[in-house]
C-alpha cells in the first residue's frame, strides 16, 4: 500500500543515499588505515626530520644499544634484537608443537578427543593476553628463576615460552583448516599404495596443506612480533644491553612503547612513536607476505 | 624401520596435543588457585582503592528490629571464622563485629537499621555519604579505639552527648569500578563499531561489484585486522588523545577499540549475509520490493543470528583488549563521570596490580572474573550459531 503512495523519485533518492551510506561505513576501513599509518609515521619520523632542532639521528636511534631518557640515549638496536629473538625462538617451538596438535584434531583424534581438544585450543585463543602475562610472571618467571644464572627469572627464555603458547593457538586453527581443505582423495590414493596413516600425513597430506600452514605461521609472527602485556610483564626491559643467553633479559620493541608512554614527553615520547614505526614496518611486511601467500593459495 | 618411524611421530604428535591441552589447563588452574581466594562478595562491590572519611550524624536510640541479623553478615572478609559475634549499638542504629586481619583487630559494621541514622551521616563538609554495613570503624569522636573490645567501644558510644562523629573506612581492594568502566567501554564501542561494521559488511556483499575499488577495502580490512594493538594504542594517543584533546579518556578508548573491532564485525557479518540464500532475494525482488527494502526487511533479518554472534565475539575482544586502552584511556580505578574521563577496564586493571604492585592473587582474582566472562561468551555465541544452523534454508 505503501509502496504505490511513495513518489518514484523520492524513493530513488533514498536508495542512492542509502547505497552511498554503505559506501562510506565500508569506506572507514581504508580511512582507519590511512590515519593510522598517517598519525604514528607523522610523530614517529619528526624527530629524524633536519629542520627539527630537538631532533635525534636516525642512525643512533637505529644502530644504538642503549635507552637512558635521562641522559639523552636512544638506541633500539638491542630491542629489535630482541623482539627478533623472542619471535624465532617462539617460532621454532610453537610451530611444531601447533602443527602437531592440528595433525592430531584433524587426523588422528577421535571425534570425541577431537571434540574436547578444539574448544580448548578456542578458549585458548579467547584468553585475554595480560592473563598468559600473570600466569608467565607467576609460574614461568618463578620456575626459571630457580636454574637461572642471573639473580632474576625475566629473560629471553621467558619471553619465548609465553610467545610459545600464545602463538599456538594460531598456528592451530590455521594449520587444521589446511589440512581439512586437502582432498580425501589424496588421502585414499596414499593409503591404497600402501603408506601408513603417519606417512600419507607428513608426505601427502603436509605438503598438500603447505601453504595454508605457512599462512598460519606468518600470523603468528605477526601475533608474536606484535605482542606487548603478556611479554611486559616477563621480559625484564633492560636499559641496555644486546641480549647473548638465553637467560639474559629482552626490551622488545612493544614493551618499550607501553612502559613509557605513560610518563614521557617530547623528543623522548616522539622516539617512542618512533619506535611503533619500526614495529609498524615489520608488521607490513609480514602482512604482504601473509597477503602474497593468501592470493597463491587461491590460485 | 617404518614402524618404528610411525611409532615415533605418532609419540610426538600425541605428546605435542597433550603440551596444548596441558598449557591451558595449567594457566587455568594457576588463576583459579591463585585468585579465587579474593573471590567473594565485597570483591564485585568494593572500589580498588581504601576510602577514609571522618563522618557525623545524631545519636540513635533504636531497638533492634530484627533478631535474624546475627547470622545475615553480608559483609565478610575472608577470615569469617575469625570474627566475632556481632555486637548491636543503640546509639549507632547497628551492629560491629570484631574482625582479625592477622595480627590487627579490626571493628567492622556488619549491620545497619533501616532508619539508622548513620545511613544519613555527613562529612566534615556537609555532604552525605552515609556508613554502610562493611565499614571499617578507625576512630570514635577523635578516640582511637584499636586497644579496645567491642564492650568498651559500646560504652564510649554510650556516654557521647550529641552528635557522634566516627571515623570510617570503606574497604578498597575490590573491582566495582573497574567493572562499571569495563560495562561502559563494551557499550560505548559496540555502539560506534556494530553500525559502521553491519553497513560495510552489507555494502561488500550487496553493492559491490569485483573492482579496485572493493579489493581496497578488502585489503585494508585484512591489514586492521593484523595490526597489533600496541599500534593501535599509538594511534589512538596520537589522534584521539592528542590531536581531537579527548586526553586520557573513555571515549578515546571505545573509538581506539571501534577501529579494533572494525574487521571482526566486517568479516563475519559478511558470512552472515552471504549464508542467506539468493533465492530470498530473488523472492523479495519478484514482489517487487526494492534493493533497500529487501536487504532492510529480509536480509537482515534472516542474517541476525550470524550478526549477534559477532557482536558477542566482539564483546569477548573489548574485555580481553588492554595494551591500546593502556594508552588511550588510561588505569584510573574511578568510575567515569563522564565520556571525557579515564578510567582503567578489567583487564587493564590486571596489568596495573600485576605490574606496578607485584599482586599476582588480585590478577588472578580479575583473571577468573574476565575468563568466566569469556566462557560464558563463547557459550552464548555457540548456542546462537546452533540455532541458526537449524534455521530453515
Amino acid at each position: 500500500m505503501n509502496l504505490t503512495k511513495n513518489n518514484r523519485t523520492d524513493k530513488n533518492r533514498k536508495e542512492t543515499f542509502f547505497k552511498y551510506l554503505f559506501l562510506f561505513c565500508a569506506f572507514v576501513a581504508v580511512i582507519s588505515v590511512f590515519a593510522i599509518t598517517f598519525f604514528v609515521f607523522a610523530r614517529g619520523l619528526k624527530p629524524f626530520m633536519p629542520w627539527n632542532d630537538s631532533g635525534y639521528s636516525l642512525i643512533d636511534f637505529l644502530s644504538g644499544v642503549e635507552w637512558r631518557p635521562g641522559s639523552d640515549k636512544f638506541g633500539i638496536l638491542y630491542m629489535i634484537i630482541g623482539s627478533l629473538l623472542a619471535t624465532i625462538g617462539a617460532i621454532t617451538i610453537g610451530v611444531p608443537i601447533g602443527l602437531f596438535t592440528a595433525v592430531f584434531i584433524a587426523e588422528l583424534a577421535p571425534k570425541k578427543i577431537a571434540n574436547i581438544v578444539r574448544p580448548a585450543v578456542e578458549l585458548l585463543a579467547g584468553i585475554p593476553s595480560i592473563l598468559y602475562g600473570v600466569f608467565g610472571l607467576g609460574m614461568i618467571v618463578k620456575i626459571l628463576t630457580k636454574y637461572s644464572p642471573n639473580a632474576q627469572g625475566q629473560s629471553l627464555l621467558a619471553t619465548i615460552l609465553v610467545l610459545t603458547i600464545m602463538i599456538l593457538p594460531t598456528v592451530i586453527t590455521m594449520s587444521e583448516t589446511a589440512i581439512r581443505a586437502v582432498p580425501s582423495c589424496y588421502r585414499d590414493g596414499s593409503l591404497a599404495l600402501g603408506a601408513s596413516k603417519i606417512q600419507t600425513v607428513f608426505k601427502v597430506i603436509i605438503p598438500a596443506a603447505k601453504s595454508g600452514i605457512f599462512a598460519g605461521v606468518v600470523l603468528g609472527i605477526g601475533r608474536a612480533i606484535g605482542e606487548t602485556m603478556a611479554v611486559m610483564l616477563v621480559s625484564g626491559n633492560p636499559i641496555a644491553g644486546i641480549p647473548t643467553s638465553l637467560w639474559d633479559r629482552v626490551r622488545p620493541l612493544t614493551t618499550n612503547i607501553a612502559l613509557e608512554m605513560g610518563y614521557a614527553s617530547g623528543t623522548h615520547q616522539d622516539l617512542l612513536f618512533s619506535t611503533g614505526v619500526v614495529l609498524f614496518i615489520f608488521i607490513m611486511i609480514i602482512n604482504l607476505a601473509l597477503n602474497k601467500l593468501v592470493h597463491n593459495k587461491i590460485k | 624401520m617404518r614402524k618404528a618411524k610411525d611409532y615415533l611421530a605418532k609419540i610426538l604428535i600425541y605428546l605435542s596435543s597433550f603440551i596444548t591441552v596441558g598449557v591451558l589447563l595449567a594457566i587455568i588452574a594457576y588463576i583459579f588457585i591463585n585468585g579465587i581466594g579474593l573471590i567473594n562478595w565485597s570483591f564485585f562491590t568494593n572500589e580498588y582503592n581504601d576510602k577514609t572519611y571522618y563522618l557525623q550524624f545524631e545519636a540513635n536510640k533504636l531497638q533492634l528490629s530484627d533478631n535474624s541479623y546475627k547470622d545475615n553478615i553480608p559483609y565478610t572478609r575472608n577470615v569469617i571464622n575469625n570474627d566475632s559475634e556481632p555486637l548491636y549499638i543503640e546509639e549507632l542504629g547497628g551492629a560491629i563485629i570484631e574482625s582479625k586481619k592477622g595480627s590487627d583487630i579490626e571493628f567492622i559494621i556488619s549491620y545497619v537499621e533501616k532508619s539508622s541514622s548513620m545511613l544519613e551521616a555527613k562529612d566534615r563538609r556537609g555532604e552525605i555519604v552515609g556508613i554502610k554495613e562493611g565499614y571499617i570503624i578507625r576512630s570514635i569522636n577523635g578516640e582511637n579505639i584499636e586497644d579496645k573490645n567491642l564492650e568498651e567501644i559500646s560504652n564510649i558510644v554510650g556516654d557521647i552527648q550529641g552528635n557522634i562523629e566516627l571515623k570510617v573506612t570503606n574497604p578498597g581492594n575490590g573491582v566495582f569500578t573497574n567493572i562499571i568502566t569495563t560495562l561502559y567501554m563494551i557499550l560505548l564501542s559496540l555502539s560506534i563499531a556494530t553500525p559502521i561494521g553491519i553497513l560495510a559488511a552489507i555494502y561488500l556483499v550487496e553493492y559491490a561489484r569485483p573492482g579496485k575499488l572493493v579489493s581496497t577495502i578488502r585489503f585494508a580490512t585484512e591489514s586492521l585486522a593484523g595490526i597489533p594493538s600496541i599500534i593501535y594504542g599509538l594511534f589512538g594517543m596520537a589522534f584521539f588523545v592528542v590531536f581531537l584533546k579527548f586526553s586520557l579518556s573513555l571515549l578515546a578508548g571505545a573509538l581506539t577499540i571501534s577501529i579494533i573491532l572494525l574487521p571482526v564485525i566486517i568479516r563475519s557479518t559478511e558470512e552472515a549475509l552471504k549464508a542467506v540464500p539468493d533465492s530470498y532475494r530473488e523472492a523479495s525482488y519478484g514482489l517487487g520490493a526494492t534493493k533497500l527494502q529487501t536487504i532492510s526487511k529480509i536480509i537482515i533479518p534472516s542474517a541476525m543470528p550470524g550478526i549477534l554472534v559477532a557482536v558477542i565475539l566482539s564483546i569477548g575482544r573489548i574485555i580481553g583488549e588492554s595494551a591500546a586502552l593502556l594508552l588511550t584511556a588510561g588505569t584510573v580505578s574511578k568510575i567515569p563521570e563522564n565520556l571525557f574521563s579515564s578510567g582503567g577496564t578489567l583487564t587493564v586493571q590486571a596489568y596495573y596490580v600485576a605490574k606496578e604492585e607485584a599482586n599476582i592473587e588480585m590478577a588472578c582474582a580479575i583473571g577468573i572474573v574476565v575468563i568466566l566472562l569469556i566462557i560464558i561468551l563463547n557459550l552464548i555465541a555457540k548456542l546462537i550459531s546452533k540455532i541458526f544452523n537449524k534455521a530453515n534454508y
